[in-house]
């Protein structure tokens, strides 16, 4: 059975500063209801646009990345419809018919499936830009029963990319990933934070063998684009087993019971007026905004970024683990520029720290969570040199940096060696008996010993591997000196 | 403006203004709501104490501005003549009201329109219809019909209007007064409640012609506010000195010069032949696609106004429905609010954006513009066009309400420089039995300067200037 998806990515430019139209912010994010407005995102009477430019900036950028035919000029239009949270009653958008004119047009996303490393394909037919609308907020009962509904304006406005790919994807997996590439492809760019509540929207039309498609809206999460998939591929696969024909319908995607429901049927076609904003005349894109995006977009290539890596001899795995988490990346660049192994440091950071992170419960997105460049240069200095094997490195010192990525080296490093050494000989000259155990093959004598030299020692971290190859190694070259 | 000269003190010409507003204003209706004269007095004492001081004032210190009630003003409810927003109080000033507070300008009030400025006599206004002071039976043209009268009757200095298809120039005619129509672009629209975005033009009015440039070129010049704005200079008119008539030359535009009443056609070639007489060269040019120019312009401003007017639904402004779901809500808000000449340029407009007429009718109508675009910049490279105004005499009230093809058609020579973005003047060259009339200058993009020198050439061969009714 063959299955056809296509998807429509509501993207919000949350990093581009500024509204679309207006100074208010672009991440709304924490605020009071009703207070990042202003007589332009509120469409009061009057109040007129004005196209930030940081916004097509970005958008234009996202063109580039994936390579998309650039206009020569972009025009913006209104769309129509009726709803309290659309303060104007129109969105300003870029419809195509209407004669808008789209960022892009005729691109390609080129995206990973990490875990087979295979490259795949899908044609992006338009990127638009246009505007948030506020959001309005039901009491019990939701849309249908609430008695009232309260609408914060405070996202009304907010820049969203609105991303149409063509109908090439053949499996849910797929979309998953291609979404999963797409918005980290964004964040690099610097076009938006995916991490943040609300911030992307995904709408997916799927058909099974060339059957009648069906929209399913309002998915919000990288994994429920997945499940959504799935579970409306099976749904239709149901039907059509059962003899029936698949409808061509919307339906809505409920993310807390894990299946897709019709929306209402409309009874009368859609009508949205569209036509050009003339508050907005045509932007011409030049030849200078180009070359100021493609700076923004050759920095946010992850195949080459990932190449790049690969270039060291790095694992594969390795290298998608650090570039899909873009601290990682920036911290893995500034360590390898500053003389670290490259291997190692990859190792490190893809591995041992990522997965120490998560361990502890701490987002690995966010950059503070990281330790400067110099810890993990030290730290993999340590290793080459021998001083501490790589597994103390991972399994004492890396889970207390995780806990303080700020601490300072030396308080974590446990006693070098050459002070055990110290310890080893005492304990050895002390616990005779223990040591002819050892000898006469009572191997648990070892475990006795070890034990003696870490109360020695102290509260101090050392790696009870390293004491018993201390051991091991003095017991075997002879016996302790008197 | 005779205290500027020291003829007439500022404190005195406030009160001069309010006794013309006194005996007029209830009669007339020019203004939908008046300032605190309270206010206005220690505005104009502040302001007299500090040109007696011989500090330095803003150009129009002391000057009464009204402003039609579609611009915003955070001191003074806007109403746009609508039900829909009574009482609304913007949270901010439009572009040029700053500009002219900045100016030490004072505003005396919001003159009345046409509900949303759609209409061309002033009656269609939810606060009821003002009247003509030169006769008080007949209406005063509109859309800016309030700012007209205020001027005609000494109820202000100078006046804001706005111009979607002749709303400034249209009542600049009926009432002896000037209005400017400004090149679209130059004067920033933020702030003003919109009609017809890609047509409409603050204008700048007033009872001469200086006094208009002067009024121009505080409120001109390019607005970060406003994505359609030039990004131009403020204009200055005020200084440009009137033309010499042998280096004038003047287009008579067939379709734009008949069509109109025999004493408003002959008004309309006397002052040409006067001009002639002057030095001035006359020549003839044809503009075949204004026989379409008034049914594209309608199209055009009804679709754009059908978008504009879909956000008063009950949520932000004053007029309530009272429905029981937000569909219902919406609903009704739309009925009570709007009068019937915007609900039926509503339904005009949506008609014309639909899918399946769009192209029939809103997507022509922007192809009939660009050639008249195209047209009326070929010809106004090398002259200007002298156009009538109105092909009627001020009609009297009711008269013309009842044929709406017949008030559209009012609107057949102005239509022109809405669609062409260019800039037009209209001032008063005659009377009729008591009944002024006036002439049209269009001219070439951003050349109201030349427009300005031709209008003072005019006024002094007319004497029409600064004249006030009663």
């Amino acid at each position: 059975m063959k299955v056809t998806i296509g998807l429509e990515i509501h993207v919000q430019m949350s990093e581009a500063g500024s509204k679309l139209f207006c100074n208010c912010k672009a991440d709304y994010r924490g605020l009071n209801v009703n207070t990042n407005v202003c007589p332009v995102c509120l469409g009061l009477p009057g109040a007129l646009p004005v196209v930030s430019r940081r916004s097509v900036e970005l958008a234009l950028a996202t063109s580039l990345a994936l390579k998309c035919e650039i206009p020569k000029f972009i025009v913006f239009t209104r769309k129509h419809y009726f709803y309290p949270d659309l303060p104007k009653n129109y969105q300003i958008s870029m419809i195509e018919r209407a004669g808008g004119v789209p960022i892009c047009r005729n691109g390609v996303i080129s995206f990973l499936d990490p875990s087979r490393w295979e490259w795949k394909s899908c044609r992006i037919r338009r990127v638009n830009i246009e505007e948030d609308p506020g959001r309005t907020v039901y009491e019990e009962g939701g849309i249908t029963g609430s008695p009232y509904a309260l609408v914060d304006y405070n996202r009304s406005g907010v820049p969203l990319l609105e991303i149409v790919t063509e109908p090439d994807i053949e499996t849910p997996r797929d979309a998953r990933l291609l979404v999963e590439y797409l918005l980290l492809t964004l964040e690099y760019l610097g076009v938006t934070n995916p991490r943040l509540e609300g911030v992307f929207r995904v709408d997916a039309n799927v058909s099974l063998d060339g059957g009648e498609r069906v929209e399913v809206k309002n998915i919000g999460s990288i994994a429920d684009v997945e499940k959504a998939l799935n579970y409306e591929i099976l749904r239709q696969s149901k039907i059509r087993e059962a003899g029936g024909v698949i409808e061509r319908e919307t339906r809505h995607w409920d993310p807390v019971r894990g299946v897709t429901r019709p929306l209402r049927h409309k009874e009368y076609e859609e009508e949205y007026l569209y036509f050009p904003d003339p508050d907005l005349p045509p932007i011409a894109i030049t030849e200078e905004m180009v070359k100021g995006a493609l700076k923004i977009a050759v920095e946010a290539d992850l195949q080459a970024l990932l190449s790049e890596l690969l270039k060291h001899n790095i694992p594969p795995e390795h290298a998608w683990s650090i570039v899909s988490t873009k601290p990682a990346l920036d911290l893995f660049k500034k360590v390898v520029s500053l003389g670290g192994d490259p291997q190692v440091v990859a190792r490190m950071l893809a591995v041992d720290y990522k997965g120490e992170l998560r361990e502890q419960g701490k987002d690995p997105y966010d950059p503070s969570n990281w330790p400067p460049p110099d810890t993990i240069l030290e730290l993999s200095k340590l290793t080459l040199t021998g001083v501490y094997p790589y597994d103390t490195i991972k399994g004492l010192i890396i889970p207390n940096l995780v806990s303080n990525p700020l601490a300072r080296l030396e308080t974590l490093i446990p006693e070098k060696a050459g002070d055990l050494d110290l310890v080893v000989e005492e304990v050895l000259r002390e616990e005779v008996k223990a040591v002819k155990d050892y000898l006469e093959g009572k191997t648990q004598a070892l475990n006795y010993l070890v034990g003696r030299v870490i109360k020695k020692i102290g509260r101090k971290a050392v790696d009870p591997r390293i004491i018993r190859g201390l051991l091991e190694k003095r017991i075997k070259a002879g016996a302790p000196r008197t | 403006m005779d205290f500027r000269e020291g003829i007439e003190d500022p404190v005195e010409h406030v009160f001069n203004v309010f006794e013309a507003i006194r005996r007029w204003e209830a009669r007339v209706n020019a203004y939908i709501s008046l300032e605190s004269p309270d206010l206005i007095v220690e505005e104009v004492e502040r302001i007299a104490r500090g040109i007696n001081a011989g500090e330095k004032v803003g150009k129009l210190a002391g000057l009464l501005v009204s402003v039609k009630d579609n611009i915003c003003t955070s001191f003074l409810p806007t109403t746009a003549g609508s039900r829909m927003l009574d009482p609304y109080i913007p949270p901010y000033d439009a572009t040029v009201v700053k500009r002219l507070l900045e100016e030490d300008a004072i505003v005396v009030g919001k003159a009345n329109l046409d509900e949303f400025a759609m209409g061309s006599t002033t009656e269609l206004s939810a606060f009821g219809p003002t009247r003509n002071p030169w006769d008080l039976e007949r209406v005063p043209g509109g859309s800016s019909g309030g700012s007209a009268a205020s001027l005609a009757y000494g109820g202000s200095d100078l006046s804001l209007g706005s111009d979607t298809g002749g709303s400034a120039r249209l009542p600049a005619a009926y009432t002896a007064t000037v209005g400017l129509k400004p090149t679209y672009g130059l004067v920033s629209r933020y702030g003003l409640i919109p009609y017809g975005n890609s047509l409409e033009q603050i204008s700048p009015m007033a009872r001469s012609v200086r006094d208009v440039a002067l009024l121009l070129d505080v409120i001109g010049g390019w607005d970060p506010l406003d994505a359609t704005s030039l990004r131009v200079d403020k204009p200055r008119t005020f200084t440009t000195s009137k033309a010499d008539p042998s280096k004038v030359t003047v287009c008579v535009v067939k379709e734009l010069s008949e069509g109109a009443e025999d004493v408003i056609e002959r008004a309309y070639w006397r002052i040409l032949k006067k001009l002639e007489s002057e030095g001035v060269e006359l020549r003839e040019e044809k503009l075949p696609v204004a026989s379409k120019a008034l049914p594209a312009y309608y199209t055009i401003a009804f679709a754009e106004a059908a978008s504009n007017l879909a956000r008063y639904d009950g949520v932000f402004y004053p007029t309530k429905g009272g429905g029981s779901t937000w569909e219902e809500e919406v609903e009704l808000a739309r009925m009570k609010g709007f009068g019937r000449e915007v609900k039926k340029r509503i339904l005009m407009g949506v008609y014309a954006l639909s899918e399946g007429y769009r192209d029939e009718y809103y997507i022509a109508a922007t192809k009939v513009r660009r050639v008249v675009r195209d047209e009326v910049s070929r010809i106004s490279r090398s002259c200007i066009i002298a156009s009538q105004v109105s092909p009627i005499l001020p009609p009297r009230l009711g008269e013309r309400l009842d044929d709406p093809l017949k008030l559209y058609a009012m609107d057949v020579y102005t239509v022109i420089a809405n669609l062409a973005g260019a800039p037009a003047l209209v001032q008063p060259i005659e009377f009729y039995n008591g009944l002024p009339i006036g002439i049209q200058w269009i001219g070439k993009p951003l050349g109201e300067g030349e427009l300005v020198s031709l209008g003072l050439l005019v006024e002094e061969l007319t004497g029409l200037a600064g004249v006030v009714a009663g």
